[in-house]
């Protein structure tokens, strides 16, 4: 029995007082020709009881990350959420409110979300943040397509954009869906032996529109080349770098190396990993960006009293003012998750951010340590820093691997060959804060053991 | 004023961590990657933090604060336990990169919502990835666009919709690189069947439109559409935003469209955050489904070793359409939103016919009391129907045109005065086509007092003087806010005084 309608039982008092004859009177104008008959083929509907049940069997069958070593990783990272994150984004004036149209009495979530612009412009070094798009990868597809609307006009190599070979295939596709229709070529950068950029092939990159990297790259590897990115491309060029917030604890904001536009995945700060959504993707830029940037944008105003206020703003960008002409084609955004990761930062603060990225840096550093011991599994990139992940060259297939640490209650890291084809015996092991000593450990072991029995 | 960055703990302490495995010297990074100055955030300790929020949320409207007939979003209750299904470890705590047979519970979960989706609107597939509206819209004209493409139709560019559609619809179209036509509808807001005629060719890729209408008309010509559209080779596209009117009473497919998206957010509950997150299926017919983004969930009979991990008496797996579009987002769509609504949907299951029915007939009730209690007030004569009808779908609309011209008072003046008597205003100015609008969305989880309550209320404020409604509102937390003061002096962060 459903038990969510207050009118269930009173359909027949508010038809009489309508002078309607039934329901059926109210689809009246709906054709014949097209109505459905009969019931829909569904089941009976659930008490909250029986919901309940079901959803904690059916997602009691997946394997939850937190109830086993996990080293996961390869774009979205597990983490701790405070506990007052949760209980303060579920409240209803929160959790169930639309977006700001009516800015008289949405002044809570509009200087939320002022203030989480005012936290990722600090973090990232940009003057210029919205408030979130879908998740990282549409903030780079959004990203390169700005950098398109902003440069083509003066550039030598219109309509086009470079992007790192590196970039993960599904990112990479999420790129060509949103830049094919406007017809931009997409070009990728190679990288060298070592895993870095290779400068010398940027210089292709020179009068195009934009060039995009990641920093730490997907492999896990800080790049100590970037900062000349920006010097060989040049000023008419969009330099676009997609980061991992909590790594800018440490790392120096892609901002003040010369970023034009700071993309990111923003889920690190404030959000569990959901699956892989919602999450949040950040957007930042320079003032030449700004008014051809996707998304909403929250600026501080007055009321008529001359009191300090919120609103909405610049929004002749956006669709429904601009329809065909506008920047995106977003609306609904991610502002709760984007209100989470507000949460998170207020909490941590600047030290607190830092000492995250440590914590996440050194259980990195640490484990690769330890593996230097291991027999039969190699680090191609051991000459560079990595931050939360890296690869590992194991001695057989990695899918052979990952099926040895399953049976001992391990998940293991994502095999690389998912990405690059021939790449069968690598796996990208990805730790966190999340990660203790005992969980390295136990990975060690594990991959100790499996080199033995596969080399013998 | 509650200010985040007028918070000025002290260096270094605050939220407490456990300490790292490794001290920070330890830590080897390239010289010119350090970081020189952390970000300059506030420092708030936790009963700081959580008061500032506590005290922003009480400034901030929401469903659960009051009535909020936000036209064309549907804002109805969220229930509870949704979010408490949406933090269980199995959801909160997973990878999309983890191997399917240890995410079969929500692989099942994705199947079952495919289905009802399907079943829903008629059509054959169904795919879960985009995370928004107008993400669906972008994702399913990006398919249309393939399937041309794969039957050698380079030629069809254009894609039609008519002057009332939601803007995402010519802008996500436009997006994918097609040319818009936009064509006007019928003084009535009806779509124009002769101004279709006129603009369909060999260059027709598609038609987009929503029904019922942004009206809340009822499409009754839509077959005829869908025909004329079908007979010089274009697809019609169901824009789902509406969705909620028609649940169980017809659907997209027997009108003849060729793919949809649904408003997760909308039709099945997921709440709307602020904003966001929201979630966008699209369903297909079959000639489409080959081009649909993955994550799309198959299953089949599992075999002996698979048996032990079975949720049901079957295997999911993810599967690929062959002539795929590839992605829209980087991992298998707004997984936690679709749990949500999954579990709205539960609570209704085959039942879900009488969410809309219950809406539709909140609406006809909600338009029936306000000219009733206008009458009883003697300010009838202060608005008209948007539309020439009998019956409305889910929401209706107002002009507040006579207002306007006899007294001064416009529908931007109405909203704000009836924020001032404790409601959210509904939505104004949308569609154009009706003079000083008012667009009206009560949804099915209001009770019959809250409605008739509410009718009242807006005469009550129809029976303000002018200068007194100019002046809303004024028990809000700000009055009317300068929107123009906000563009012409930009300030979109924190200023610092060594700036």
């Amino acid at each position: 029995m459903v038990d969510q309608l207050p009118n269930l039982g009173r359909e027949e008092e508010m038809l009489k007082e309508m002078g309607v004859a039934s329901i059926d009177a109210l689809f009246a104008d709906v054709p014949e020709s097209v109505r459905m008959v009969g019931d829909l083929p569904l089941p009976d509907a659930q008490s909250e009881e029986e919901l309940l049940a079901d959803a904690k069997r059916l997602l009691g069958a997946n394997l939850a990350l937190g109830d086993q070593p996990s080293f996961l990783g390869a774009g979205l990272y597990r983490n701790f959420v405070p506990s007052c994150v949760f209980q303060l984004v579920t409240r209803g004036e929160f959790l169930t409110s639309y977006t700001p149209y009516q800015p008289e009495v949405s002044q809570g979530m509009l200087q939320a979300m002022w203030e989480f612009q005012s936290l990722i412009s600090e973090l990232i070094a940009m003057p210029i943040t919205n408030l979130s798009l879908y998740d990282g990868s549409t903030a780079a597809a959004e990203a390169l397509t700005c950098a398109v609307r902003v440069h083509t006009r003066k550039a030598e190599q219109k309509d086009t954009v470079y992007i790192s070979e590196l970039t993960p295939p599904d990112r990479v596709s999420v790129i060509h869906n949103y830049c094919q229709g406007a017809g931009i070529k997409v070009e990728t950068l190679r990288h060298d032996e070592n895993g870095c950029i290779n400068l010398d092939d940027v210089e292709r990159a020179r009068g195009s529109c934009a060039v995009y990297v990641e920093q730490p790259n997907p492999l896990g590897i800080i790049d100590g080349g970037y900062p000349s990115l920006k010097e060989i491309i040049g000023d008419k060029t969009a330099l676009i770098v997609g980061v991992q917030p909590v790594s800018l604890g440490l790392l120096e904001a892609p901002g003040n190396y010369g970023a034009d536009i700071v993309i990111g995945e923003g889920q690190p700060l404030g959000s569990p990993i959901t699956g892989g959504g919602p999450v949040y993707g950040i957007f930042g830029c320079t003032q030449p960006y700004l008014r051809l940037m996707p998304g909403r944008i929250v600026g501080r105003s007055i009321d008529v009293d001359g009191k300090e206020a919120y609103c909405l703003t610049l929004s002749t960008r956006e669709q429904h003012i601009r329809r065909h002409r506008a920047t995106s084609n977003i609306c609904t955004n991610e502002t709760l998750i984007a209100l989470m990761g507000a949460m998170h930062m207020s909490l941590l603060g600047p030290e607190g951010l830092e000492q995250l990225a440590v914590r996440n840096m050194a259980a990195c550093t640490q484990l690769k340590r330890q593996l230097a011991g291991v027999e039969g599994v190699t680090l191609p990139y051991d000459g560079q820093s990595h931050f939360n992940e890296f690869v590992v060259e194991l001695p057989a297939s990695t899918s052979a691997c990952l099926a040895y640490l399953e049976a001992n209650g391990v998940v293991g890291g994502f095999d690389v060959s998912n990405w690059y084809a021939e790449k069968t015996n690598q796996m990208l092991v990805t730790v966190t804060d999340q990660t203790s000593q005992r969980d390295l450990d136990r990975l060690v072991d594990c991959l100790r053991a499996w080199a033995q029995e596969v080399s013998a | 004023m509650s200010r985040l960055f007028e918070h000025f703990g002290a260096e270094g302490k605050g939220y407490a961590q456990p300490s790292p495995m490794l001290p920070a010297t330890e830590l080897d990074l390239p010289s010119n990657m350090v970081r020189k100055q952390l970000p300059r955030w506030p420092r708030l300790s936790e009963p700081e933090m959580v008061r500032h929020y506590t005290w922003l949320s009480k400034r901030n409207f929401g469903i659960d604060t009051g009535f909020y007939p936000l036209g064309s979003c549907t804002m109805k209750h969220n229930p509870r336990v949704n979010e408490v299904v949406a933090q269980l470890p199995g959801i909160a705590d997973i990878h999309p990169h983890q191997p399917e047979h240890q995410l079969q519970g929500l692989l099942s979960i994705y199947y079952e919502m495919q289905d009802m989706l399907a079943i829903c609107a008629g059509m054959d597939a169904v795919t879960l990835q985009p995370v928004a509206g107008a993400q669906g819209e972008f994702t399913a004209v990006r398919c249309f666009q393939e399937y041309f493409r794969h039957r050698g139709e380079h030629h069809r560019t254009k894609v039609i919709v008519p002057d009332s559609a939601h803007g995402t619809n010519p802008a996500s179209a436009a997006m994918a690189g097609f040319e818009i036509i936009e064509i006007p509808s019928q003084e009535d807001g009806r779509i124009d069947l002769s101004a279709l005629r006129a603009v369909v060719g060999d260059d027709t890729a598609a038609m987009m439109i929503t029904n019922p209408n942004t009206l809340g008309l009822f499409e009754q010509d839509i077959a005829e559409a869908s025909s004329i559209v079908h007979e010089v080779g274009g697809l019609m596209y169901y824009d789902g935003a509406n969705f909620n009117a028609i649940l169980g009473r017809t659907s997209p497919g027997l009108m003849g469209f060729d793919a949809v998206h649904y408003n997760l957010h909308k039709t099945f509950s997921q709440p709307h955050g602020g904003g966001g997150p929201g979630s966008g299926p699209i369903g297909v017919k079959e000639h489409l489904a080959p081009f649909l983004p993955s994550p799309i969930v198959a299953r089949r009979a599992p075999t002996d070793d698979e048996k032990k991990q079975c949720v049901d008496d079957h295997w999911y797996t993810w599967h690929t359409p062959e002539h795929t579009i590839g992605k829209v987002q980087q991992w298998h769509g707004n997984a936690g939103a679709v749990l949500r609504c999954w579990a709205y949907y539960r609570r209704y299951g085959k039942e879900l016919r009488t969410m809309s029915e219950h809406a539709v007939l909140n609406a006809n009730y909600l338009r029936h009391a306000i000219h009733r209690e206008a009458k009883a007030a003697g300010v009838d004569h202060l608005f008209v129907d948007g539309a020439d009808t009998i019956v409305a779908k889910h929401e209706f609309t107002l002009s507040l045109g006579p207002a306007k011209e006899s007294l001064g008072i416009s529908a931007m003046d109405v909203a704000k005065g009836l924020l001032d008597m404790g409601y959210m205003a509904p939505t104004v100015y949308f569609p154009l086509v009706v003079p000083e609008c008012m667009m009206i969305e009560p949804t099915e989880t209001e009770s019959k007092e809250t409605l008739d309550t509410f009718a009242r209320d807006f005469c009550k404020v129809l029976q303000l003087d002018a200068e007194t409604l100019h002046n809303a509102p004024t028990t809000t937390p700000v009055r009317r806010v300068d929107e123009v003061y906000a563009a012409r002096n930009l300030c979109l962060r924190h200023p610092f005084d060594d700036d």
